[in-house]
């Protein structure tokens, strides 16, 4: 059944340049390698309005760093949260 | 090699408003994806598992039966999937379904809960079903509380055992892995299997859009004010089993479990379910036999010269009956008609004018068969009337055939009660339908969830013809205001999504008549749900799903005419102390004939409408055999075939010269289409020209018209060709006759009477003109009791009564009844139900006020005797009811400051009879255009003089009324002003939209082509008041203008009263236009 959407983190996303293998999941982010996919969400909706469509993972890098980078959809930018 | 993945969560659009796919369009995309079976669970209930199961055999895909449960545990509503193993665990699923839905409707009919059942049932109940424990946010398992998700996983385990499966899904949200992870333990500590779904919702991924909209419809919210109910992506589509299988290939166990459970599944809903009707304690046959043979003297006695015919027409039907065991079927009609009659003792009372009449009466093709008439289901002779039998009852029957019978609306309302109580709850019902979307639905409740201007919405809504709502995207391009906005991105949105969601079932509701009863409790063959209305089941299933099931269906249908006729007759004795049995009333009264070739038949039952009454003007019907043909003409299937225009000109070159050959397409015709003339005008008659041209026996030729007026398949209608050709060819009959009669047999398919039902509807039809023309006031004051109904509005059947000399008198508060009823000689007094806004509760206590305590000598003594809310009484006075107490503003002020005692009204006066004084000196009077509109608006007719003579004196010189129409030759131009009384845009009529439009002097008919009814929509769908311009079309006694523009009514500014604001004031209150291809019916 549908359930509300946790919010990303309200901070500002930053472009970033991600590095995505064969089944389009990121295995190098700004020039860090990803060590894991922690979670993979999918955003459509706004379609009415201002649409939306986003594929999200939230990340552990090889430096130690946790982040969630997004793809916009309709524009190809990955753009990126946290550290 | 099958894909391992099978999809066992999957909603159809009959989870309403939580799924948008039918079921056969989950069936084509499975196949599409390579599916060998896939489970429809749609919540809470089974609506369209017999449909789904259906197409899915059809179409090679395993069907497995389920249903997503709501379960109340620990006060919160949760899910559960469960599906079907066997056929115990199918009737468990039933019980539990039905249980759910127990007590959900309060006394008034209002919702009072959601469907939900307890936990504790769902364990009791789990034997031969496979619960698998839902979603992720609603599943059973889902509890902050690990201790509670335990308990209950345990209590499943328990109840379940190995038949049990923790439910994962990948929906692709955030926080979704931790849940599912969380679900993996709790099965992971007991060994319980977990299995992989993706609670699909979606056929099609672009579909996503149209689930956000059934998700704001169902909360009454605009989209932007739900989004946090929506699902946020499109992830839970049919997906490719393969793709499923990779999402989950971390959890191959969950993938393999998906197969095995599909595999113990194996239970198939297309099989039979054991339904058997009531059975009889005696031998059936045997019964049914001296039944008949016990009528047969009487009707048919040795002296009738259909004595000999009507003995072997009963023997072969008795040996048809026996052959197909159908004995049962009747005698159970036979005991409903019964249960009826004494329903009818009971609500007729001592009321002696309706004692003489049946209970009911038959419709359809059952009044063809004699045992119908000897055993009282049908009051038609067939043999007399040469009524066919073969589309009732052959040798080669289908399924079971239908006996359709007709009661008065109170008669109706209480025998489903009593058959309830006869059979017992659990064995009745009535049978389903569903209510889908059509285009003005479509437009309010999308144009509410994208939050366009309410008044973009209702324009649209009023410019729509209000079919399909696929046609809403047309139908923008044509309404002004919104046309030019193409750009606006909004608009085209609603268009998009009316069109996808034309169709889609919104709610559950009842069939007009159709009940089951079984031998054994129904809620184990079908869940059961309580009707709106107290005392009455639905099943879960409509009418093609209950016949596919092999149920027998009883239809009790509520006839509006019935109830006036048997309202007239009563009034008829009330007011006069005479009689009338309608069963000898003759059936070659000149008078009525005279009317009725006149085409004066304004509510008469079926040849009221526009398009009868042109017919009559041409057909001119001089006996019953004619009026049984003309029931029949003016339907979709003589239409569309082509037959209503060479059968009217063979009929009146006939009238003209009675020797004139009739041509036919091939001499094999002659027989079958004599009585009509060489044309096909009864469904029967598709089977009469198939056996006589084609050869096909009479259970072939049922087979034909099946094929065609039902789920209609190219494939079965070729086979029908080439058995047709194939059996024209072998009787010498030229391939192009055969092709081109075919072609009419198809044409006809969309919708006609057999010739069975046409002969009870005449019957009515007459009886209906009969009592109009020698008791009109008794007819009118019948009517208006049983409104709505027919194809008038009140206010159009009082004008119609007025023309024909019956003075109609208003609402009096010391005259008028509760109903409209005959006063003097002549005339009719309208009723105090009449005021809006007064309930018949309060129309009764002031009668019973008034009798017992005397008149009310002033408004004073009004407020004070009658427990009324002020508003009621207000609207009382505003309708004119008071008059006789003073003047109405007079009055309305006098109200204001009238003492209420306690308890009485709005209870806000104190309870001191204060001496107020009187009403200012001087309060104006309301003028006749003033007192017009009041009428309108409080009583939703008036007795005064026709708005449009009120407004003539106004509208120049130049303008024409309808009575000086019939004097102009044909092509004159004609300006002509008049009030919307119905419009009818008929699907056969290409485009051609029919006005209906009254003045003073009567009703004039418009026709408006295509061009110029796009050109003037608005106007034409709801502008009451009217100024015409056209040409005046003069055609076998039919007057027709045929218009070149419309324009709304508007005066001069200059002019005295009434003021183009007070015409805006009746545009409010007018009686809306009625569609003619709808009427106005109530069950």
């Amino acid at each position: 059944m549908s359930a509300s959407l946790r919010p990303i983190p309200s901070q500002t996303p930053r472009a970033c340049c991600v590095q995505v293998d064969g089944s389009g999941r990121p295995d190098n982010v700004d020039g860090c390698v990803v060590e894991a996919v922690r979670e993979e969400w999918r955003i459509e909706e706004g379609w009415w309005g201002v649409p939306c469509r986003r594929r999200c993972f939230a990340l552990a890098l090889a430096d130690g760093r946790i982040c969630t980078v997004y793809e916009d959809r309709r524009s190809g930018q990955w753009w990126r949260y946290g550290a | 090699m099958a894909p391992d993945y099978v999809e066992l969560h999957c909603h159809s659009a009959y989870s309403f408003l939580d799924g948008v796919a039918q079921p056969e369009e989950l069936v084509d995309r499975a196949c599409a994806l390579g599916y060998t079976a896939l489970a429809l669970t749609d919540h809470d209930n089974l609506c369209a598992a017999l449909p789904f199961a259906h197409a899915a055999t059809a179409a090679g895909l395993r069907a497995i039966t389920g249903c997503e449960l709501t379960v109340e545990v620990d006060g919160e509503a949760h899910h559960l999937v469960l599906l079907v193993e066997s056929r115990a665990g199918y009737t468990n699923l039933c019980r539990l379904i039905t249980a759910a839905h127990a007590g959900t409707r309060a006394a008034d009919g209002t919702v009072a809960r959601l469907p939900s059942v307890r936990l504790e049932d769902v364990l009791t109940h789990a034997e031969g079903l496979t619960c698998l424990t839902g979603c992720p946010d609603h599943g059973v398992l889902r509890s902050d509380d690990p201790l509670v998700a335990r308990t209950r996983r345990d209590l499943l385990l328990e109840a379940f055992g190995d038949r049990l499966a923790v439910e994962l899904q990948r929906p692709f949200r955030q926080g979704a892995e931790r849940q599912l992870r969380a679900f993996e333990r709790l099965a992971r500590e007991r060994r319980i299997p977990v299995v992989a779904t993706n609670d699909v919702h979606l056929h099609l991924r672009r579909r996503g859009p149209l689930q956000d909209v059934l998700v704001a419809i169902r909360q009454h919210a605009s989209l932007d004010a739900c989004t946090a109910l929506l699902r946020g992506n499109r992830e839970h589509v049919l997906k490719v089993p393969g793709e499923l299988v990779a999402l989950f290939a971390d959890l191959p166990e969950a993938v393999a479990e998906t197969r095995s459970i599909a595999e113990r599944c194996g239970f198939d809903l297309t099989q039979s379910l054991g339904y058997r009707p009531p059975e009889r304690e005696n031998d059936a046959d045997r019964e049914l036999k001296e039944l008949c043979e016990l009528h047969l003297d009487a009707r048919y006695p040795a002296s009738s010269p259909w004595r000999q015919e009507a003995v072997e027409r009963l023997a072969t039907e008795l040996v048809l009956i026996r052959r197909h065991e159908l004995a049962g079927f009747f005698l159970l009609h036979r005991e409903i008609l019964e249960l009826a009659r004494d329903v009818a003792l009971e609500i007729r009372g001592t009321d002696a004018a309706r004692n003489v009449l049946p209970p009911g009466r038959g419709r359809g093709s059952s009044v063809g068969s004699i045992v119908c008439y000897l055993t009282g289901l049908s009051h038609i002779d067939p043999v007399a009337g040469r009524l066919s039998l073969g589309r009732f009852l052959n040798e080669e029957l289908a399924s079971t055939p239908d006996i359709d019978l007709d009661f008065p609306r109170d008669i109706r309302a209480e025998l489903i009660r009593r058959i309830h109580t006869h059979y017992g709850d659990q064995q009745a019902a009535l049978v389903g339908a569903f209510a889908t979307y059509r285009a003005k639905g479509a437009i309010r409740e999308i144009g509410k969830a994208l939050a366009l201007p309410a008044g973009d919405i209702a324009r649209l809504a009023a410019a729509s013809d209000g079919w399909s709502a696929e046609a809403v995207g047309e139908e923008l391009q044509r309404v002004p205001g919104l046309r030019d906005r193409a750009d606006d991105r909004r608009l085209r949105l609603l268009a998009t999504l009316c069109g996808q969601i034309a169709g889609l079932p919104r709610h559950l509701s009842q069939h007009p008549g159709g009940m089951i009863v079984s031998d054994r409790p129904l809620c184990e063959l079908v869940p059961l749900q309580p009707a709106a209305m107290a005392g009455r089941t639905i099943c879960q299933w409509d009418k093609d799903a209950v016949a596919d099931a092999g149920f027998l269906k009883i239809d009790l249908l509520g006839l509006g005419m019935l109830s006036a006729v048997e309202r007239c007759v009563s009034e008829i004795h009330r007011s006069t102390g005479s009689s009338v049995d309608l069963s000898r009333v003759p059936l070659d009264d000149a008078a009525v004939y005279a009317d009725i070739q006149a085409a004066d038949t304004v509510g008469v039952f079926q040849i009221e409408s526009r398009a009868q009454m042109q017919t009559l003007l041409r057909v001119q019907p001089t006996c019953l055999d004619d009026l049984v043909v003309e029931v029949a003409l003016v339907r979709p299937g003589p239409i569309q075939g082509g037959a209503v225009n060479p059968y009217i000109q063979r009929r009146m070159a006939r009238r003209a010269d009675p020797t004139i050959p009739i041509p036919y397409e091939h001499p094999l015709l002659e027989e079958p289409l004599r009585e009509t003339l060489g044309v096909i005008i009864f469904q029967d008659q598709v089977l009469d020209v198939a056996q006589a041209l084609a050869g096909f026996t009479p259970g072939q030729a049922e087979a034909l018209r099946r094929a065609m007026s039902r789920r209609r398949s190219r494939a079965g209608l070729e086979a029908q060709w080439l058995a047709f050709a194939a059996g024209a060819e072998e009787r010498g009959v030229p391939d192009h006759v055969a092709r081109t009669v075919f072609q009419q047999i198809l044409a006809f398919s969309a919708f006609g009477f057999p010739k069975s039902h046409s002969a009870a509807f005449a019957l009515l039809a007459y009886q209906s003109a009969w009592l109009r023309h020698h008791h009109p006031a008794a007819f009118l004051c019948a009517l208006l009791m049983e409104q709505p109904m027919g194809f008038y509005p009140p206010a159009s059947l009082i004008r119609d009564a007025e023309r024909r000399d019956v003075p109609v008198l208003p609402v009096d508060l010391h005259h008028s009844h509760v109903e409209a009823r005959c006063e003097g000689a002549h005339a009719v007094r309208l009723g105090l139900r009449q005021v809006v806004g007064l309930g018949e509760e309060d129309a009764a206590a002031i009668v019973a006020e008034r009798d017992a305590g005397g008149p009310f000598p002033d408004v004073r003594s009004l407020a004070n005797r009658l427990d009324l809310p002020t508003q009621r009484l207000q609207r009382l006075i505003a309708a004119g009811a008071c008059d006789a107490l003073g003047p109405r503003r007079q009055l309305l002020w006098e109200l204001g400051l009238a003492a209420r005692p306690l308890g009485q009204g709005t209870g806000s006066q104190l309870a001191f009879d204060l001496q107020v004084g009187e009403a200012p000196q001087g309060l104006p009077e309301p003028g006749a255009w003033e007192l017009l509109v009041s009428d309108y608006a409080t009583t939703g007719v008036s007795v005064r003089e026709h708005p449009i003579r009120q407004l003539r004196p106004l509208l120049g010189d130049d303008l024409l009324d309808s009575a000086q129409l019939a004097l102009l030759p044909h092509g004159a131009p004609v300006v002509i002003p008049g009030l919307a009384v119905a419009r009818q845009r008929p699907a056969s009529a290409k485009g051609i939209v029919f006005l209906l439009l009254e003045d003073e002097h009567g009703l004039f008919n418009l026709v408006l082509m295509p061009d110029v009814y796009e050109e003037h929509r608005l106007l034409a769908r709801s502008e009451p008041l009217l100024l015409v311009r056209g040409t005046l079309e003069h055609r076998e006694r039919q007057v027709t203008v045929r218009v070149e523009s419309l324009a709304p009514l508007d005066l001069p500014t200059r002019r005295a009263l009434p003021t183009e604001a007070d015409v805006q004031q009746l545009r409010s209150v007018a009686p809306p236009p009625q569609h003619f291809a709808q009427g106005r019916r109530r069950a």
